[in-house]
């Protein structure tokens, strides 16, 4: 019998992603350098639409040794014009994995910043070479970082700094990393150019490894409206988020060390005086309603320690039980341990409480989440079986679990806000779809806004046909918060959509030269796997995709068959000029005519025959 | 003699008049259309199998009284149309200039006109339309088909056809016989001494015919119809049975397919329903009766699928439903076995011309 020895250790977010690098998209040189390029790419866009910039971006790949087979190093580097991270951020920013400012509740088309540390990362791993950060946030000075990616400690080590003069803001990072350019050079392109298409109010320059310029030009001038941050939906929130969001409406107790003493003092004008206990709280008293939190709570405490300022820097407070009302602190000058009896018939014990269990059921839910008023707070609040006075700090775990399952299951929410969601707009993706496709015939429609699972979510689709389009059956575009998806196509919900549609019903037929492009926004994608890559058929969605989808169906059908009307004319025009002539020279023969008969006339009757429509 | 000449003469100049009128009358209806505006139109018997009956007085089958519209005003039939106001011109042409062509010249000369037919079969069939439409055979208006037949014996014609006009030949001058083709179709038929016509399926019993004399020992016109007898052939022996008076009598293999080409000598087929004076009425089939296979003792072979099928398929033909006809169908179905006309031979080369021809003959006579 042996004993294995087992050792258990933290590991910091840097050590978990290198060790689940797949996860991320980074499974092979291939992938990897695709991933890269998608997660530089789209936080330089999201960046550039978060300050209403016309984003202008330039993606370089280029080989360290161009001459060696794939996979090899590449620098990959990528540049916009946006507005830059301000230079004491720059560091955390890229050295540090879960670093980022996306947290809040609206769509983007990355989520916390991970990729683009992802990437960092990676490259780091594959080659031992740093990341080149230029940041210009002020329009004036130019940072530039060069630095490496502790894994353990996940922090950022700085090997270079300096400052320059800069002229405009924006970003430019560039990293080394190794790819395989042979077989992701299609998938980039792809990627760049259908980017592009869903963005067509940026400027997007790709340089390939052969030095090849691709240039997307852009297309609209206008900036899409930019989206809201915006509270959760009582419907889309589980056990876990209720907890952290409660755990962020406790206050903790202050810390009593010099600083907050001598906020204390400045909030009740004593900078200098020094008064006794009951002077304090008789002036607190009066500037109640003009002090802060803190400072409520530190005022609260010394009146049940009875303490001056002199006696509260000699104070530490360990711990604070409102259901025991016990109040355990530590005195410096005793070196000593106290335990104080709380009167909870005093107003001061009620402040307390409130810091320690949080809000009400009620304030919780009118603030802090959308959609719920105070008559809605009262309704649910019957519905799952709580006091709205309850404090939401004194729930148990049961009780918690409790209230997220009636969270979800109470149907008078109203539907979630879309204020949150930055669909394209009709127009932008309608001159998009003209200037990629040239089609013959196009038509867009962006669905109001709808929820599923308490996400709120938006369906842009647009049709186009014929012109440059090549004969070669339903090709679909699809794209999900401005990002184009390339991979897993055959199990996505818009194609099911679109290979369930019965288009001879519409008037095309065969391998029609159609394409159509489909964008979902919303502030959960429901991806199917962790690649991001395809859409889960969710009703909600599915319903949605379909409508947009036969709306479009349909006005393709009336541009059909006016074409078809107006071919059919041409035909006949083309039927009648040919063959009315030659019966008009043979029964001249036949007739023992020397002169042809008027037969113009005819022609022109001919073709303006009205065919019934079948 | 002579009186009967001239009305021969006058009757087949009549029906070429007549036949350029029609087709002169048809050009300045659709001539007027054109001029005035109006979309012209043809109205064709229609062909379908709903529409062909059997005409008991007649005694062959005609198309009965439907007919479809070909309107230069539907965009569908606009080409077909125009293919048949071609044809028209075109056949006008080849009367006019005494020349004759053949089905598949006639699908290589729409090339010259931008008609383009998409094949051989389209061209046939427009063709088959202007028969329809002035109920004359394509051999009228100059167009036949490539195969051949031949006649032998004592019968003089004169050429009407450009270059031979007025010339005349005496059809037993060469013992191979002549080929029944334009220049004889279209000459008049002058004079003869024969009785009787025989017309017989194979070509090498019409040689042993010639051989053994048959034309003088029976006082015959011999015709070869090589097999199912071509429209030019029917039209022949229908001539020599109505204008010279000769009686027709036929001798084929003995199965079903020999029974039924007498058949259609004698009253037509479906395929030229929408034809009239194609048939014989009064011909009479002398033979190769199932009946006969027993009496003679002639060697037999048996009977495929297909022969029983088409003595099954035949029986359901209202011409079939009595007397001789009936009769000897019901034998073949039951004998299952056929006998050809060269079986004769077992008894000797001569047997079938010296005794089974002239007893055939004299038991023709009571039917």
């Amino acid at each position: 019998m042996s004993l294995t020895k087992e050792t258990f250790s933290q590991i910091s977010p840097s050590e978990f992603f290198y060790r689940n690098r797949d996860l991320a998209g980074f499974s092979n040189p291939s992938r990897s350098l695709y991933t890269s390029v998608r997660e530089f790419v789209e936080n330089a866009l999201d960046a550039c639409d978060q300050k209403g910039i016309l984003p202008d971006v330039h993606l370089s790949i280029k080989a360290v040794e161009p001459e060696q087979p794939d996979p090899k190093a590449y620098i990959l580097t990528v540049k916009d014009n946006g507005p830059g991270i301000e230079s004491k951020h720059v560091p955390l920013a890229f050295g540090t994995v879960l670093y980022g400012s996306k947290f809040g509740l609206k769509q983007a088309r990355g989520m916390f910043g991970l990729g683009a540390t992802m990437a960092i990362l990676y490259g780091q791993i594959t080659t031992n070479k740093p990341v080149t950060v230029k940041s210009c946030s002020d329009g004036k000075t130019l940072e530039e970082y060069i630095l490496l990616l502790d894994i353990q400690k996940n922090k950022p080590i700085i090997l270079k700094h300096s400052t320059k003069e800069g002229s405009k803001t924006g970003l430019s990072a560039s990293i080394v990393l190794e790819g395989d350019y042979s077989k992701a050079g299609a998938k980039i392109r792809d990627y760049v150019s259908q980017t592009s298409l869903i963005t067509p109010y940026a400027s997007i320059t790709f340089e390939d490894p052969a030095g090849e310029k691709f240039h997307y030009p852009r297309i609209v001038k206008e900036m899409p409206s930019s989206p809201t941050i915006i509270k959760p939906h009582p419907h889309g929130i589980d056990v876990e988020t209720i907890r952290r969001m409660i755990a962020d409406t406790h206050y903790q107790i202050p810390n009593v060390d010099n600083k907050m003493i001598s906020k204390v003092r400045s909030e009740l004008g004593l900078v200098k005086k020094n008064l006794n206990p009951k002077e304090i709280l008789d002036r607190a008293q009066k500037r109640w309603s003009n002090l802060s939190r803190p400072v409520r709570t530190i005022i609260a405490i010394m009146s049940f320690l009875n303490l001056d300022f002199d006696g509260l820097s000699k104070t530490r407070i360990d711990d604070l039980d409102i259901a025991n009302k016990k109040l355990t602190y530590w005195d410096f000058g005793q070196s000593q341990s106290h335990v104080v009896e709380l009167d909870s018939e005093s107003s001061y014990f009620k402040q307390l409480a409130n810091t320690v269990l949080g809000e009400t059921l009620h304030t919780f839910l009118t603030k802090r989440f959308q959609r719920v008023g105070p008559t809605t707070a009262d309704k649910f609040a019957e519905f799952a079986g709580f006091k709205p006075e309850k404090r939401i700090g004194s729930m148990t775990n049961e009780e918690l679990v409790r209230l997220a399952d009636s969270l979800q299951k109470f149907e008078e929410f109203l539907s979630p806000d879309p204020s949150c969601l930055a669909p394209l707009g009709e127009e932008p993706l309608a001159k998009g779809i003209m200037k990629f496709f040239n089609p013959e015939f196009a038509s867009v429609i962006q669905r109001s806004a709808s929820a599923y699972s308490g996400f709120p979510f938006i369906v842009e689709m647009g049709i186009a046909y014929g012109g440059d389009i090549p004969l070669a059956g339903v090709k679909v575009y699809r794209f999900a918060n401005r990002i184009p998806l390339l991979y897993d196509e055959g199990s996505d919900v818009v194609l099911k959509i679109v290979n369930e549609m019965d288009w001879s019903r519409y008037k095309v037929k065969g391998d029609p030269p159609l394409v159509i492009v489909s964008h979902i926004c919303s502030t959960r994608i429901p991806y199917k796997t962790v690649g991001k890559e395809n859409v889960a058929d969710r009703p909600e969605i599915e319903r949605e995709l379909k409508n947009a989808l036969q709306y479009l169906a349909r006005k393709l059908a009336v541009h059909m068959s006016r074409q078809g009307m107006a071919d059919m004319a041409k035909k006949r025009a083309n039927l009648y000029s040919k063959y009315i002539p030659l019966i008009a020279q043979f029964v001249t023969e036949l007739s023992g005519n020397k002169k042809e008969p008027n037969y113009k006339q005819l022609i022109k009757k001919g073709s303006e025959i009205e065919e019934p429509q079948i | 003699m002579k009186n009967r000449k001239s009305k021969i003469t006058k009757t087949a100049e009549t029906k070429k008049e007549k036949l350029l009128s029609f087709l002169k009358g048809q050009g300045l209806l659709i001539y007027n259309d054109l001029e005035n505006g109006r979309f012209p139109q043809f109205s064709i018997p229609s062909r379908s199998v709903s529409n062909i009956v059997y005409d008991k007085k007649l005694r062959q089958y005609v198309l009965g009284n439907s007919s479809a519209v070909r309107s230069a005003r539907n965009m569908s039939q606009l080409r077909s149309y125009t293919q048949l106001a071609w044809l028209a011109f075109f056949v006008n042409r080849l009367i006019r200039e005494g020349k004759s062509s053949t089905l598949r010249d006639i699908y290589y000369s729409s090339q010259a006109f931008t008609i383009d037919f998409e094949d051989q079969p389209e061209s046939d069939n427009i063709i088959v339309d202007l028969e329809a439409l002035f109920s004359f055979p394509r051999e009228d208006f100059h167009i036949f088909p490539e195969e051949r037949s031949s006649v032998f014996g004592d019968l003089t014609i004169e050429y009407t056809v450009r270059g031979y006009e007025g010339r005349r030949v005496n059809l037993s001058d060469h013992p191979d016989g002549y080929l029944i083709g334009p220049s004889l179709s279209s000459a008049e038929l002058v004079d003869t001494s024969a009785e009787l016509v025989i017309a017989i399926e194979k070509g090498g019993l019409f040689t042993r015919f010639v051989e053994e004399k048959v034309h003088k020992k029976f006082k015959a016109i011999i015709v070869d119809t090589a097999g199912q007898a071509p429209r030019s052939t029917r039209a022949l022996l229908r001539r020599l049975n109505t204008e010279m008076g000769l009686p027709v009598v036929i001798l084929a293999d003995g199965d079903v397919y020999g029974e039924h080409i007498a058949m259609v000598i004698k009253s037509g087929s479906a395929n030229a329903a929408h034809l009239r004076e194609l048939t014989v009425p009064d011909a009479k089939w002398l033979g190769v009766w199932a009946t006969d296979i027993e009496k003679y003792k002639l060697p037999t072979i048996p009977m495929t699928e297909s022969d029983i099928k088409r003595i099954y398929d035949l029986q359901k033909d209202p011409r079939y439903q009595e007397g001789n006809w009936k009769t000897q169908l019901e034998v073949f179905l039951k004998l299952k076995r056929k006998a050809e006309l060269e079986a004769f031979s077992k008894y000797g080369l001569t047997n079938i011309t010296d005794k089974y021809l002239p007893e055939k003959l004299e038991i023709s006579k009571s039917l």
